[in-house]
């Protein structure tokens, strides 16, 4: 403060080597916002944060309400409870499975087909990028999908999680936008007088480029994977198949099961302490694997999607 | 039936038909699913002309029946064939089950039938499953039966005339022997499974909870409380009001925490209260008066119901989000820290508003009790039982048209209604005979008893998913351990000290009907229609932002329900209650 009271007014306001003093409005602003990202941050972090506690709490003290924010007595039974069902073990692995293979498979399916739609050249690109669209407002419908997933042998395989729907169109839009941006024609050119090939100049220059598309791209598609339950409800009839959502489903909402239509009180009761038992540490088993990717793809993802977003 | 609702029933039928047709075509996997049979081809071929040589095998000596035991008797199982045969059963998935492959009770009855299943489970809520059976019936990927899947009646009436699902009625009698026995023991379980064109469509299934059928009504008040307040239990509605005052005024659960009364909104509150005006056995609402269907949310003693609900609610006796608290909100009422803080609620059992612990002799649960239904202004005291719609139920076991044999899935079903089988379906095999003198839940001789109070090991049972045939004197013959006990007892003590005396004549409940495809559909749109605005219009009068005493409010209303169709509603169901009455 005292060096700043030194220097001339002038230098002040143009801050240079030292702090601009906020206006009052300006502090005022400021403060809102801050408030606000706050209330807002703290709205995000509680849910989260209860969950976990509750998770690591004694069941009957998180439905007597005695958890608010830290756990109350503390034990790690819920995920000790996790192991003994072989369901719930063996679908985590699942559905990791079905969000590394199938985020690879669509990520490499979207660059192969955004690359050429991105391209000036490409005869017949508008038509391309019709039926493409198209497939975006209008689908077969549940019935013949199934028909041809059936016909092509993939059901009750895993396949049927990875193959069907793979591609996204919303993606492969996002990623053209991305490369008519940053690769300019120009460039091809270049690669061209050098004697380099479309797939050369695609392997050797464009994927290079395009880390952060192809990040964003992953990990759409592996949350998008992780998240999903339909298809594997459709297609899969073998428990060991599963992914994690579908188990998830029949534990968490199955057990909101309207009593009046429950024969057996015996059978309720049994539900209950099921859910009351795993609900917590499931929903922590299912958000793990997310929350420890998406740090890392980050910093790609606020950069790809948005040049995606703002210049498409 | 007629086939004038053309337009629906035959585009899904004919592309069921291109389905099937295409899946024959391709040399799917589909058909070789009964692989025991050679001529898995003729879908149509039934067994109903041959000859059954079915008998039952001989009763098991050592086990112990009380006098006068109507039910299920153990008895050897034979094999059912003598070369194995596999049926391919749709299921659904189940934690505790666990892999039905690798399950106790699998093994044990592939064991003793020689049946082999192929399972294909399908994962999920209810709600899914039957996304995806819908799927699988219009795609023609059929397998021999679905198991522990809940299609309504109306639904196996629809399927079952396409010729999708087999009729079991022509099986039962030359191979189903210990159904019959049951069926026998239960003369309304026929009309009860039967479609209306007289043929069954699932393997019938009877589950006999004796304390379910007053469910609706069940309500529970603190005993400890009364008596702390020196009143008695109450038997009329103004001693009701009574007992919820001097709770709130002596606030028992300290610091001003009391809360009289407490609900939430998976258990309504009408079922309970409504019943000191009229008889109202809940949702849909509908009752039989001298033969005429009718609903009960329009009358004027449902206006009186909702003006008494309304003044406990107006006076704090009933907690504010009565109708918005959901079961978690409930439990953190019920088990609250230290003193208890609700003097009463509103549930199915005490499960609904607070954690049983059952090995605790003096735990909270055991402080609250059933109480009867309340005596009304004019005398009105109902209690709202389920003569229909609990006992005898469809839809456990569906055999469908791909099945070469069904007579062997009949056989295979009807195993599962012999006693030891029934009780390692549900139970596991940690069962045992019960001695000689060792009382069950009715205090008569017990016949079997578990070690464990219910079931926490996984993949030993079929979590009463299977067909079976669990009677009431079966059920009330469990041994009752004194060292342990459930909540079975006092459950069943209270419903035949408290609800049983004052049941509705069994003429005033409108049955379980079945209704054709058309009927379905426009019944599912009129009901859910009238199911909200009855219901949002009970909490608007009960929180008070509807006024019950106001005439304007309470015409208003009636003349909502009236434009959404209560007469239309009514008419569709008075056709198909004439149909089930034959």
């Amino acid at each position: 403060m005292s060096a700043a009271g030194t220097l001339p007014p002038d230098e002040r306001r143009l801050g240079a080597g030292a702090p601009i003093q906020d206006t009052r409005g300006d502090k005022i602003a400021l403060a809102c916002i801050y408030t606000a990202l706050a209330l807002f941050c703290l709205a995000i972090l509680y849910p989260i944060v209860y969950v976990l506690s509750a998770s690591v709490s004694d069941t009957h003290k998180v439905s007597a309400g005695q958890v608010w924010l830290w756990p109350v007595g503390f034990t790690l039974d819920a995920y000790k409870a996790i192991f003994d069902y072989d369901a719930i073990v063996s679908s985590f692995g699942n559905s990791v499975f079905y969000a590394v293979a199938g985020a690879l498979v669509a990520t490499v399916l979207t660059l192969l087909a955004a690359y050429p739609l991105s391209r000036k050249g490409l005869p017949g690109k508008g038509i391309i990028m019709a039926a493409f669209v198209f497939t975006m407002m209008f689908s077969g419908g549940l019935i013949p999908t199934y028909l041809v997933v059936d016909q092509l042998g993939l059901l009750n395989t895993r396949w049927a999680m990875i193959l069907p729907t793979a591609l996204a169109v919303w993606n492969v839009i996002i990623t053209r936008t991305y490369f008519m941006v940053t690769i300019p024609e120009e460039l091809v050119e270049a690669g061209k007088v050098d004697g380099c090939s479309d797939f050369g100049f695609f392997w050797r220059i464009v994927l290079p480029l395009s880390k952060p598309i192809i990040a964003v791209n992953l990990l759409f598609y592996a949350v998008g994977q992780w998240n999903s339950f339909f298809n594997a409800l459709i297609y899969l009839t073998n428990e060991h198949l599963f992914p994690l959502q579908v188990v998830l489903r029949q534990i968490l909402i199955q057990s909101k099961v309207d009593p009046s239509q429950m024969p057996d009180t015996s059978k309720l009761a049994q539900l209950k302490e099921l859910q009351q038992q795993l609900k917590y540490s499931l929903i922590v088993i299912g958000m793990i694997p997310p929350l420890l990717v998406y740090p890392f793809v980050q910093k790609h993802f606020v950069k790809g999607a948005m040049i995606g977003s703002l210049k498409g | 039936m007629p086939n004038d609702h053309a337009r629906p029933g035959l585009s899904r039928r004919s592309l069921i038909a291109g389905a099937l047709g295409l899946t024959a075509a391709a040399g799917g996997g589909v058909l070789s699913a009964c692989s025991g049979s050679s001529n898995a081809g003729t879908t149509a071929a039934g067994a109903g002309g041959a000859a059954p040589s079915v008998t039952l095998g001989p009763k098991l000596a050592t086990v112990q029946y009380p006098e006068g035991y109507v039910g299920p008797v153990a008895r050897e199982l034979k094999p059912i064939t003598s070369e194995k045969v596999t049926f391919k059963i749709v299921v659904p998935q189940d934690v505790t089950i666990g892999d039905w492959k690798t399950n106790a009770f699998t093994k044990w009855l592939e064991q003793k039938t020689n049946i082999h299943i192929e399972w294909n489970q399908v994962g999920g809520t209810d709600d899914d499953i039957m996304t995806k059976v819908n799927a699988m019936i219009a795609a023609g990927d059929i397998p021999d039966a679905f198991m522990g899947v809940n299609f309504t009646r109306s639904q196996l009436f629809l399927y079952g005339q396409q010729g999708l699902f087999a009729d079991v009625g022509q099986y039962i009698d030359g191979y189903a022997l210990n159904l019959q026995q049951a069926m026998k023991d239960y003369p309304d379980a026929r009309k009860l499974v039967q479609a209306p064109d007289k043929k069954i469509y699932s393997f019938p299934n009877i589950n006999d909870c004796y304390h379910c059928r007053a469910s609706n009504g069940r309500t529970f008040l603190n005993t400890d409380w009364i008596k702390q307040v020196g009143l008695a239990v109450p038997k009329t509605t103004d001693e009701f009001v009574e007992v919820l005052r001097a709770f709130k005024k002596a606030d028992l659960g300290g610091n001003g925490r009391t809360i009289p009364f407490a609900g939430y909104k998976d258990a309504p509150f009408d079922t309970f209260f409504m019943n000191s005006f009229l008889y109202n056995p809940g949702e849909p609402w509908l009752v039989v008066n001298d033969g005429k269907v009718d609903v009960t949310f329009d009358k004027d003693e449902w206006r009186e119901g909702l003006k008494f609900i309304h003044g406990m609610y107006a006076e704090g006796l009933i907690n504010k989000d009565v109708f918005t608290a959901d079961q978690d909100q409930m439990d953190r009422y019920g088990n609250a820290p230290g003193k208890p803080i609700i003097g009463g609620a509103r549930s199915y059992y005490w499960g609904g508003f607070l954690d049983i612990d059952q090995k605790d002799p003096n735990a909270r649960w055991r402080k609250y009790q059933a109480i009867p239904p309340l005596k009304g202004p004019n005398g009105v005291q109902y209690a709202a039982w389920n003569y229909l719609g609990v006992g005898v139920e469809v839809a456990k076991l569906v055999i469908t048209k791909k099945c070469a044999k069904p007579e062997l899935l009949v056989q295979w079903a009807d195993a599962q209604m012999e006693l030891e089988a029934i009780l390692r379906g549900y139970g596991g095999p940690k069962f045992e005979w019960a001695k000689k003198g060792e009382l069950g839940i009715n205090g008569k001789q017990a016949v079997y008893g578990f070690s464990a109070t219910w079931n926490t090991e996984k993949n030993i049972s079929w979590s009463q998913e299977n067909t079976m045939y669990r009677s009431q004197d079966f059920r009330l013959a469990e041994r009752v351990n004194p060292a342990d006990l459930t909540f079975e007892k006092p459950l069943y003590q209270q419903t035949v000290d408290n609800y049983f005396p004052y049941k509705q004549p069994q003429e005033m409940q409108f049955p379980p009907v079945t209704l054709d495809q058309d009927q379905a559909a426009q019944e599912a749109e009129l009901k859910t229609n009238l199911k909200s605005e009855v219901n949002l219009s009970f909490s608007k009068f009960v929180t008070g932002q509807l006024d019950p005493n106001d005439d304007a409010a309470w015409n208003g209303y009636k003349d909502r329900v009236a434009k959404i169709g209560v007469k239309p509603y009514l008419e569709l169901q008075q056709a198909a209650y004439e149909i089930y009455n034959g």
